[in-house]
């Protein structure tokens, strides 16, 4: 690997330097004709708000709506290897990729509904893993105890290191020689497990690598829900003789529901869409272990079916995108937002 | 009103702007697309340039496949190559396998940014060729001068599109000389010592059970072939097939002289590590091999099948030079000036004696060098036996369709005989897709 020097960093910024000149030109230029025209001749009092959320909602536009734009054409159009560069795109063609999504393998056995009763299913075990694991230790740190700060700074260890480098060390844990997991299994007496080739473990390496992962981001989210939540309420209820069990169902998950919604949510989305744990730690290539995202990639990238791929990733959206909507009007989770 | 609509004006004038900026700098004077400055055999007239400059320097990057001893010899000659001219830099990207390094180049292609070179197998050539995102090497450099072999296995649609720099690629059954003196004749004996060599965390052979690439010997061993005689028609779902299944999985099941879990980095670690007596792998591992057990290292064949007299076949290629779509101008010239510095005899023996791989120029194959090395004779030897591996995109769909079920039999999730039928029919929909 080249060696940092000085050289190398303003060869670096030369090569970025164009792009973020051009970007910071442009919303220099943005934020002069906002100011001209909403604030000069139109007089808005919103000119300010405007101009400070303008360059973020042109980055989404061209960062988001743009690809997700280019995403429903490609779902049009018969987009594969042998038709590269000159695809026809039709009405007919989305059709056709639409239902190719639910009669025909996704992948090369998997049909759709299995893939995505294997995502709901890895979505379940996850999010319950992550919010009881969090729970409990967050409820375990809730106290006066010694060494706390040292206890939570090495629990919210896992959410410190970057995801990708975290699966891969796990990943070499599970290696059926030489993995540390094995390696313990033996000295147990118990028999190494095929963590790689077989489908069951494959999918079980996946989950706890994820569980792992996930466990510090709810503990930190209820540890600060926790501490929001007076003393005096769990003092009335010593007064009233209530239990540590009907404390923690009547007092403390009620107050927490606020925190503890949206985190679930976002819990869901991203284990929903979790690309890295699923494709990293399955080494095989086992289609027993893939999950929409993960399948979806394998048949744009692997098996270069674009234009089914896209309708794929269209299919897939509107399912995850329903699930919100459901979630959000039963739990009336953004409430605070609108009201 | 007027107001509004004035702004609104103004404002769609300054986002299309910017969505026209961002769709990428301004394409910059670079040594491809600036006129040659004098070339003889431009057929159009070059306008003059109104002050002489001196030549651009000229940037290619390189995507390679190789890893280990062979990732070394590429850096070496892209730093002595630099270093010989100055006007070209070329800049090498190691990608971490040769499936990554398909899958980034035809989405680079697609995104408009691909490599100007690849260093990579020939049945990258099957995908490029139908993605329309190579060039053909024909007109370009004399192939004339390279084994007939090795340019037919990168020839599709009547034009060659890749340049070789060796011949081979092919798999073959290494063993290390302490711990199994010769090597196993047929199959009975290599269970019968495998078993002998089996235990205790060691085991009497390895492989890459990820992938059909290490089927395919077998596989040829039991008289089958992966497509018709039209070279088109995958025939995946055959009593040959289920047979070579069958036999990978009673070399697993039965004789268990393989590890009941081995990537290729785990056979490849084990064999080193001398926890394994015999593996099969490509003339690629040679020199790795040679560097860790030196004379310990034997070379053979893949065992002859017992059951059916005959030698497996394992496929046999090479490694080539591949051209991105669109490379011209300086940087067509940079690229061929690079790859004729990597075909020279020098550096094709160069190439055998660091890496133990058969050479892809014909006065090199000539050299003393090769006859006298066993470790070469050896893979000669494996060679001879081995069968050209299809180039065509079809390949790729029996590829992807072979792995994840010979991955099955292995791990006893599926019969063989349900695996065969499901290769098959995962190939068809794979080339039915395709159109």
């Amino acid at each position: 690997m080249e060696a940092l020097t000085g050289e190398v960093i303003v060869r670096s910024l030369g090569q970025v330097g164009g792009m973020v000149a051009f970007t910071l030109l442009g919303a220099l230029a943005l934020e002069v004709i906002l100011y001209l025209v909403l604030g000069r001749l139109l007089k808005s009092r919103y000119t300010l708000p405007y101009m400070l959320l303008a360059p973020a909602a042109v980055g989404l536009a061209l960062l988001v709506v743009y690809p997700i734009g280019y995403e429903v054409r490609l779902a049009f159009t018969n987009m594969s290897l042998r038709h590269f560069r000159e695809y026809t795109l039709s009405l007919a063609q989305g059709i056709e990729n639409l239902r190719w999504v639910f009669t025909e393998p996704v992948l090369k056995q998997a049909k759709f509904f299995p893939v995505l009763g294997r995502t709901v299913l890895w979505t379940a075990v996850n999010v319950v893993f992550h919010v009881l694991g969090g729970m409990a230790l967050a409820l375990l740190l809730n106290r006066p105890m010694r060494g706390r700060g040292l206890y939570r700074t090495l629990l919210v260890f896992p959410w410190a290191i970057p995801q990708v480098i975290a699966v891969l060390a796990w990943r070499g844990e599970f290696h059926y020689e030489y993995g540390f997991v094995n390696v313990m299994l033996q000295r147990l007496g118990l028999q190494p497990i095929q963590w790689y080739a077989n489908p069951l473990w494959n999918f079980a390496a996946a989950c706890i690598t994820n569980i792992w992962l996930g466990i510090p981001f709810m503990m930190v989210i209820i540890l600060g829900g926790l501490q929001s939540i007076s003393r005096e309420f769990y003092e009335a209820a010593e007064i009233d003789g209530a239990s540590a069990w009907q404390q923690f169902r009547s007092i403390t998950l009620p107050m927490l529901q606020p925190v503890l919604t949206p985190a679930v949510i976002l819990g869901v989305i991203w284990t929903f869409n979790n690309f890295n744990v699923p494709f990293l730690i399955n080494r095989n290539e086992l289609e027993t272990t893939d999950i929409l995202v993960t399948a979806l990639f394998r048949a744009a990238f692997e098996y270069n079916r674009y234009g089914f791929s896209a309708a794929f990733a269209m299919v897939s959206f509107l399912f995850l995108f329903a699930f919100a909507v459901v979630y959000i009007r039963v739990t009336g989770a953004l409430k605070g937002v609108y009201e | 009103m007027k107001k509004i609509v004035w702004a609104l004006l103004v404002l769609s004038v300054v986002t299309a702007l910017l969505v026209s900026g961002c769709a990428g700098p301004a394409p910059q004077p670079t040594p491809t697309a600036a006129p040659p400055a004098a070339k003889p055999e431009e057929a159009t007239p070059v306008p003059p340039a109104p002050t002489p400059k001196p030549p651009e320097a000229v940037k290619l990057i390189l995507w390679t496949k190789e890893g280990e001893e062979a990732l070394d010899w590429n850096k070496a000659l892209v730093e002595e190559f630099n270093a010989a001219n100055p006007g070209i830099t070329i800049e090498l990207v190691k990608k971490e396998n040769v499936e990554v390094l398909r899958e980034d180049f035809q989405t680079a292609s697609l995104a408009g940014s691909p490599p100007e070179m690849l260093w990579t197998v020939n049945d990258h050539a099957g995908p490029f060729v139908a993605a329309d995102i190579i060039e053909p090497v024909d007109g370009l450099f004399d192939l004339s001068v390279f084994v007939d072999s090795a340019l037919a296995a990168v020839k599709l649609e009547g034009k060659t599109w890749g340049v070789p720099i060796s011949n081979g690629n092919h798999l073959m059954l290494l063993y290390n000389k302490k711990l199994i003196a010769e090597a196993p004749k047929d199959t009975d004996e290599l269970f019968a010592k495998g078993k002998e060599l089996t235990g205790g965390g060691n085991y009497g052979l390895v492989w890459n059970q990820t992938e059909p690439f290490w089927l395919v010997p077998w596989l040829g061993g039991f008289k089958g072939k992966v497509f018709a005689d039209d070279g088109v028609t995958p025939t995946l779902n055959t009593p040959e097939m289920i047979a070579t299944l069958q036999f990978l999985h009673d070399m697993k099941y039965d004789a268990q002289i393989i590890p009941p879990e081995s990537d290729y980095d785990g056979a490849d670690t084990l064999f080193k590590e001398g926890k394994a007596a015999m593996i099969i792998n490509g003339d690629w591992s040679l020199s790795s091999y040679k560097d860790v057990l030196g004379d310990d290292l034997g070379v053979g064949r893949i065992p002859m099948v017992s059951a059916t007299g005959e030698w497996p076949k394992p496929y046999t290629s090479g490694v080539y030079f591949m051209l991105a779509k669109g490379l011209s101008g300086d940087k067509l010239e940079a690229a061929k000036a690079f790859i004729n510095f990597v075909a020279s005899r020098d550096k094709q023996l160069e190439m055998v004696r660091l890496l133990k791989r058969l050479p892809a120029l014909k006065e090199a194959l000539d050299d003393p060098l090769i006859a006298d090395d066993p470790i070469l004779k050896g893979s000669a030897d494996q060679m001879v036996v081995g069968t050209p591996m299809p180039t065509v995109l079809e390949m790729r769909c029996n590829w992807d369709a072979m792995k994840p079920e010979m991955q099955a039999v292995l791990a006893d999730t599926k019969t063989p005989e349900d695996a065969a039928a499901a290769m098959q029919s995962a190939a068809e929909a794979c080339i039915k897709a395709l159109e």
